[in-house]
């Protein structure tokens, strides 16, 4: 183990590491913002609006990312002339630009599928009752469905952000140098394989683990009532807020 | 035109239902129910399971819509329209939000919103359907929640209150709305015996302050003590209506008088 070569390249890794990030977050909040027309969409009832996005979820995920990367890249090529006369081309001949579309289009389309889970498993009774107090489909899904459906979704999501910063490692094949990529062109040099696919791999972790507890985070903020009432012990003495003698003490109780 | 004359003639009255029919698939729930409630009026709803009652109530805040009949709240009619399948439709869904906005339900099962505190509950309509400014929607909150009994759970979630506790908070999320006209549909019946009277507690001090409503019921003797009128459904028909004295002391029908020895 030269540990040397290590400490060497670790400013060059973490550079790749920026990128990585970079990439991951902008697909991530662009698909994000993306997904939840796309999920209203495939929860229609109108085939004019569930097909078309049905085709799209679909076809991301069925095939897998670094075809999806080679078509928009390399396939964009040869539709030069059309995205030249579309003022488009500038975009699509930069790797980066076409890594982050290839990566906010699928996990757009995977958010997209589980919001619509989520927006399927909100309580029917929750929805009945938010119509009966006459509000507007619209209103009911912006204030009740999918803030439930977001806390639904939450685990699942992490998930989805963890698979795509990984996935991300596949945007060094189309020359981007991410972290993956950078650790690639220092084993070129210095065959020392081992210790600079270790390093990269560390730093995965660390970063993963930040993802991970960001959303650990905002769980916890987000499902105060799906835990025990804190405080309730200490709260009780005090008067104010206390359960009074003879009332059954709060519990929790699953209404289906 | 209708809907003038509907207007003129339901002046004083809450609800007006005229011949409301509904079926799901093959089978004919209500075969034609005609209901007034005025103003101040307490009508107990009672029946067997299947013979109707909750369907009745959903249909008149068109939860479910009827296929046929007439639906009036507080004087207007709530316009129907039959699409192409031949199914019935509401004709204009502003309406119905509207006419929502102005019927409170209270649901067997409380529906409350899981994950929005007691206090978020209750303004949650008044602020976003009503446009109530936030600070009046929680000053009219404190008072509908201490007339239930809850203003010490302000910011407790649904999950972490008693049965008993959730459907009176289910009951301040309605008067919140302050309602023409309230429906109860089985109020008490996912509650463990011993939550039962905190509701009807609650449901009577309603009834003694005026408030029209419908409560649909198994509890014979709340219906008997607090309504005005009493309506016996069987078979999505009504078999017994009148004022409780005269309908528990002197029952016409015999399935009626099946129902009450089966239910005492």
């Amino acid at each position: 183990m030269d540990y040397e070569i290590v400490i060497e390249s670790i400013p060059k890794l973490l550079s790749g590491a920026v990128l990585t990030i970079e990439i991951t977050a902008l697909s991530v909040v662009i698909g994000l913002a993306f997904s939840i027309p796309i999920a209203l969409m495939r929860v229609s009832q109108n085939p004019a609006l569930w097909m078309p996005v049905y085709g799209y979820i679909f076809y991301f995920r069925g095939t897998p990312l670094l075809v999806q990367i080679f078509l928009i890249y390399y396939g964009s090529g040869q539709f030069r002339e059309e995205f030249e006369a579309l003022g488009l081309w500038r975009f699509f001949r930069e790797p980066y630009f076409c890594a982050v579309l290839t990566l906010t289009l699928n996990t757009a389309a995977y958010t997209a599928e589980i919001l619509r889970g989520a927006i399927r498993a909100v309580p029917f009774g929750e929805v009945e009752a938010a119509r009966a107090c006459g509000m507007s489909r619209a209103l009911l899904f912006r204030r009740i469905i999918l803030p439930k459906a977001f806390r639904l979704a939450l685990p699942a999501y992490s998930n989805e952000v963890v698979f795509l910063f990984q996935a991300t490692s596949l945007v060094s094949i189309i020359t981007l140098l991410d972290l993956t990529g950078i650790a690639r062109i220092i084993v070129a040099r210095s065959f020392a394989v081992y210790e600079i696919y270790i390093a990269a791999a560390v730093i995965y972790l660390i970063v993963t683990y930040g993802i991970l507890y960001v959303f650990r985070r905002v769980e916890h903020r987000l499902s105060g009532h799906l835990r025990e009432r804190a405080g309730m012990d200490e709260a009780a003495p005090a008067g104010k807020g206390a359960i009074p003698a003879g009332q059954p003490a709060p519990v929790t109780i699953a209404v289906r | 035109m209708a809907e003038t004359a509907a207007a003129v003639s339901a002046a004083e009255a809450m609800l007006v239902c005229e011949d409301v029919h509904k079926s799901f698939g093959p089978l004919e729930v209500l075969k034609g129910i005609s209901l007034d409630a005025r103003e101040g009026d307490v009508i107990a709803m009672l029946g067997s399971s299947g013979s109707g009652k909750s369907t009745f109530l959903r249909c008149v805040n068109l939860l479910e819509t009827p296929d046929s009949g007439r639906v009036s709240v507080a004087g207007e009619l709530i316009r129907m329209t039959k699409i192409r399948s031949g199914k019935t439709v509401p004709a204009d869904q502003n309406q119905v939000d509207r006419i929502r906005s102005r019927l409170g339900m209270v649901f067997q099962q409380f529906n409350l919103w899981s994950h929005m505190t007691v206090l978020q509950n209750v303004i949650e309509a008044p602020v976003h359907v009503l446009k109530v400014p936030k600070a009046e929607a929680i000053e009219r909150a404190h008072a509908v929640l201490n007339k239930v009994g809850l203003d010490d759970k302000l910011d407790y979630y649904p999950s972490h209150l008693s049965g008993g506790q959730q459907q009176r908070a289910a009951i301040a999320r309605a008067l919140a709305m302050e309602p023409a006209l309230m429906l109860f549909d089985e109020p008490t019946s996912a509650l463990d015996p011993e939550l039962v009277g905190e509701v009807l507690r609650v449901i009577r001090r309603l009834a003694e302050e005026g408030r029209t409503m419908i409560v649909v019921t198994h509890e014979m003797g709340f219906a008997r003590e607090v309504s005005n009128e009493v309506v016996f459904l069987h078979e999505g028909r009504i078999e017994e209506q009148g004022p409780p004295r005269e309908v528990f002391g002197n029952p016409k029908s015999d399935r009626f008088r099946q129902f009450m020895a089966s239910n005492l």
